[in-house]
């Protein structure tokens, strides 16, 4: 009995860690076309948000039958609503992979080149992204802490997109959708940010059995 | 066993227990009868005297509780009986035994009550005139014998099985304690029952094979971890779970991972979709290669499925560092655009002015500039075969005779011969040094100094200088040509080697070189054991040292 469940607990993380690498590469593929400018590569994005999105459903279906047929408690109870709440986060950050990929090709070819902190927010989300996915592979409580404090440059970065933005619009008016674009990007990228952030504070919450913004209140 | 036999002793005991007993119950019973039958005979003879003698009135006088006679007519009628003294009787001329009395004169009959616990013997003998005296007894049958006995038989039964129960027990711990006590680790050491020689020989048979087929198992191991520890590619063997069974060193340093991720999922390690997309088109395919960058280097992934008994038993990654090999393939790809490149331009002039004079295009006065064009064309080309064919048999490394050099003597022939070219630029050369005697080749070593000046003065501005020094340096010869030319920014220092290789290409044409100078300075300084070392600043000049052994102790060759 146990064995049996201790194997489909095996099969949940192996569809976790499958579901975070399609994360990761839809993130890394939507920052190379935005830094590129290569329009095909959106189309990779779009489909791999399918993926994603169709992976959340099997991997929730996983955790509803784990829930009801083994009624786990302790660290596996732990482990599954986390997963629950962690694939949650995933498909937000795959859907919004593809919300930037359907943006770049209204950019006409242009990479966001005037405005340098963009490429910068694109690298450092994505890292977060690889933080967090490789927390959860390896209950690493320390990685997660990395990814959390990251979100703290990426949120700076914002800041500074969104300035220079500004600065852009007043200088060639002309420009002011490419600006607009370029910043609906930046929002993606800093959504993406948080919701990494969210998967590292689930990993600690499913090793420690603490959730960090429950501390918090 | 114990329990077996224990088991076996009880039931032993317990079915002698009762064969005896039903044995002996019906032996006495048998007895018995006879006895009591005997008797019963015995008692009619003398009633049959007695009645015959006494008629009637013996029987009246008859006082007996066991017995009973009963005098039947010849027809049947009762004449008297002991117990009832002959009134209200049946007729008894049925009676099996009075029938038979009748016709033989003699008959026994024996009729059990209805309850099957009393059982009345008849027996009959016909008188000398015709009636019939029948004497009658009761007697117990066997049920009633064993009921009576079920007391004591029950003490019995008891008393023998918890006997035998406690022998039982006690035997069968005996019988099984040295099986029990066995060291089955030496086998052959165990004092014990003779029966099981043949099994502890066998055992220690099977121990020996085993012990040899795990040292073998071990060496074998070891054999392929030796093989693995010491290897620069790669390898990961998982099973058809994709749990990673082994990882070597090299491997381990590839996905970043540590000896705990064996009996992990490979997805711990590397969760690209790319390797395991590749990995599933292994298990499903047989074989699958990928290419994959880590950390600026370049590394092929050859994926193969394991197969034992016809089913998928895991698959084996192994990774090659390609970054030399990929490296030498673009630079082979680029040599060989260079090289057709270089070719062509060449030809496609002399081609083009050779046309015009066909087409009669060319004015008579015109000609000798045009087929001074063609000439210089061609000599450009025989210039460029020229430095490829050396280049080549440099690459060749073919055979040439050494000889005692003097390398100031060298230079200065190469810088008389530059001189015009220089005098053309306004620079100006000058030689230093001393007197330096090498044994080496002095084709190769005029090839180097002569390639380093040219370069020097065509690289150079108007009016600059280039410096060559000879010198010793412990068992070296120094040769350092500096000058005040345009210089090579670093980024361009690495390469400037390579064959074709130009800093600025759009300046190819205009300085008139072939783009081979320098490869062919390094591979003649490769093949005299020598060094280069280059200093260069973007507009203010370059310095090569060239340093070559004196003595090169020639061993090798083609």
């Amino acid at each position: 009995m146990r064995s049996r469940f201790d194997q489909q607990l095996a099969t949940l993380n192996q569809e976790l860690t499958r579901m975070g690498a399609m994360c990761e590469e839809a993130i890394a593929i939507a920052s190379k076309a935005l830094t590129t400018g290569e329009v095909k590569l959106t189309d990779k994005v779009l489909s791999l948000d399918g993926e994603i999105n169709h992976m959340e459903r099997t991997i929730e279906t996983l955790c509803l039958k784990l829930l009801l047929q083994q009624q786990p408690v302790a660290k596996d109870l732990r482990q599954i609503s986390a997963a629950l709440k962690m694939i949650t986060d995933m498909e937000r950050i795959g859907t919004q992979a593809a919300d930037i990929a359907e943006i770049i090709p209204f950019l006409g070819g242009r990479t966001g080149g005037e405005c340098g902190q963009i490429r910068f927010m694109a690298d450092a989300a994505s890292r977060m992204v690889t933080e967090s996915i490789d927390a959860f592979v390896k209950q690493d409580i320390l990685l997660a802490g990395a990814a959390m404090e990251r979100d703290d440059v990426v949120d700076d970065l914002f800041l500074q997109v969104k300035s220079s933005l500004m600065k852009l619009i007043a200088e060639k008016p002309t420009d002011g959708g490419y600006a607009l674009d370029l910043l609906m990007i930046a929002k993606y990228f800093e959504r993406i940010g948080d919701h990494a952030v969210n998967i590292a504070e689930w990993v600690a919450f499913s090793v420690t059995g603490e959730h960090k913004k429950t501390v918090d209140f | 066993m114990t329990k077996k036999i224990f088991q076996s002793i009880m039931a032993v005991a317990g079915a002698v227990l009762i064969a005896s007993l039903v044995i002996i119950v019906g032996c006495l019973y048998r007895y018995f009868s006879d006895v009591q039958g005997k008797q019963l005979e015995d008692e009619l003879s003398l009633a049959v005297v007695a009645v015959e003698k006494d008629g009637r009135g013996y029987l009246e006088e008859l006082q007996s509780r066991e017995y009973r006679l009963t005098w039947v007519a010849e027809n049947g009628e009762v004449l008297y009986d002991t117990q009832s003294h002959g009134e209200g009787m049946e007729n008894h001329g049925d009676r099996e035994e009075i029938q038979e009395a009748l016709r033989n004169e003699e008959g026994k009959s024996a009729r059990y009550s209805t309850t099957l616990l009393e059982k009345t013997l008849y027996c009959a003998r016909r008188l000398k005139d015709g009636s019939v005296l029948r004497i009658s007894v009761s007697s117990v049958t066997i049920w009633v014998l064993v009921l009576g006995m079920v007391q004591p038989i029950l003490i019995v039964v008891v008393v023998t099985l918890i006997l035998s129960g406690v022998l039982a027990s006690h035997i069968s711990r005996h019988i099984t304690e040295p099986l029990n006590s066995l060291d089955l680790e030496k086998p052959l050491e165990n004092n014990t029952y003779e029966e099981l020689a043949p099994l502890l020989n066998r055992i220690n048979k099977q121990h020996r094979q085993i012990d040899m087929q795990l040292s073998e198992l071990q060496r074998k191991n070891d054999e392929f971890a030796q093989i693995t520890q010491g290897m620069t590619e790669g390898l990961v063997l998982l099973n058809e779970k994709n749990i990673i069974l082994n990882i070597n060193p090299a491997a381990l340093k590839l996905f970043h991972t540590s000896r705990s991720c064996k009996g992990k999922d490979f997805l711990t390690v590397e969760r690209s979709l790319y390797v395991s997309r590749a990995i599933q088109d292994a298990l499903s395919s047989g074989h699958s290669e990928i290419r994959m960058e880590r950390e600026g280097k370049e590394y092929q992934l050859h994926i193969n499925r394991i197969e034992s008994k016809g089913s998928v038993i895991g698959a084996v990654v192994l990774a090659f560092d390609i970054t030399e090999a990929a490296f030498a393939e673009r630079n082979r790809r680029e040599f060989t655009a260079n090289v057709s490149h270089e070719l062509k331009t060449p030809l496609q002039s002399i081609m083009g002015s050779a046309e015009l004079m066909e087409n009669g295009l060319v004015k008579p006065e015109d000609m000798t500039r045009f087929v001074g064009h063609i000439r210089t064309e061609a000599g450009r080309l025989v210039t460029l075969i020229d430095d490829i064919i050396r280049l080549s048999s440099l690459d060749e490394r073919c055979d040439i005779p050494f000889e005692q050099v003097d390398l100031y003597e060298a230079a200065s022939d190469v810088m008389a011969g530059l001189a015009d070219i220089a005098a053309a630029k306004e620079i100006e050369m000058t030689l230093t040094g001393e007197k330096v005697s090498v044994k080496s080749v002095r084709r190769l070593l005029t090839e180097i100094i002569f390639n380093l000046c040219d370069n020097a003065i065509k690289y150079n501005k108007i009016g600059g200088r280039v410096e060559v020094a000879i010198s010793r340096r412990e068992n070296e010869a120094v040769i350092a040509v500096e000058d005040s030319g345009i210089g090579i920014p670093p980024e361009h220092q690495a390469r400037i080697f390579e064959r074709f290789y130009r800093v600025d290409k759009s300046r190819s044409k205009e300085s008139g070189g072939t783009g081979l100078g320098l490869s062919i300075v390094k591979h003649a300084v490769q093949y005299l054991d020598g060094e280069i070392d280059l200093q260069s600043s973007p507009g203010q000049g370059t310095l090569i040292r060239v340093s070559i052994p004196e003595d090169k102790n020639f061993t090798d060759g083609c």
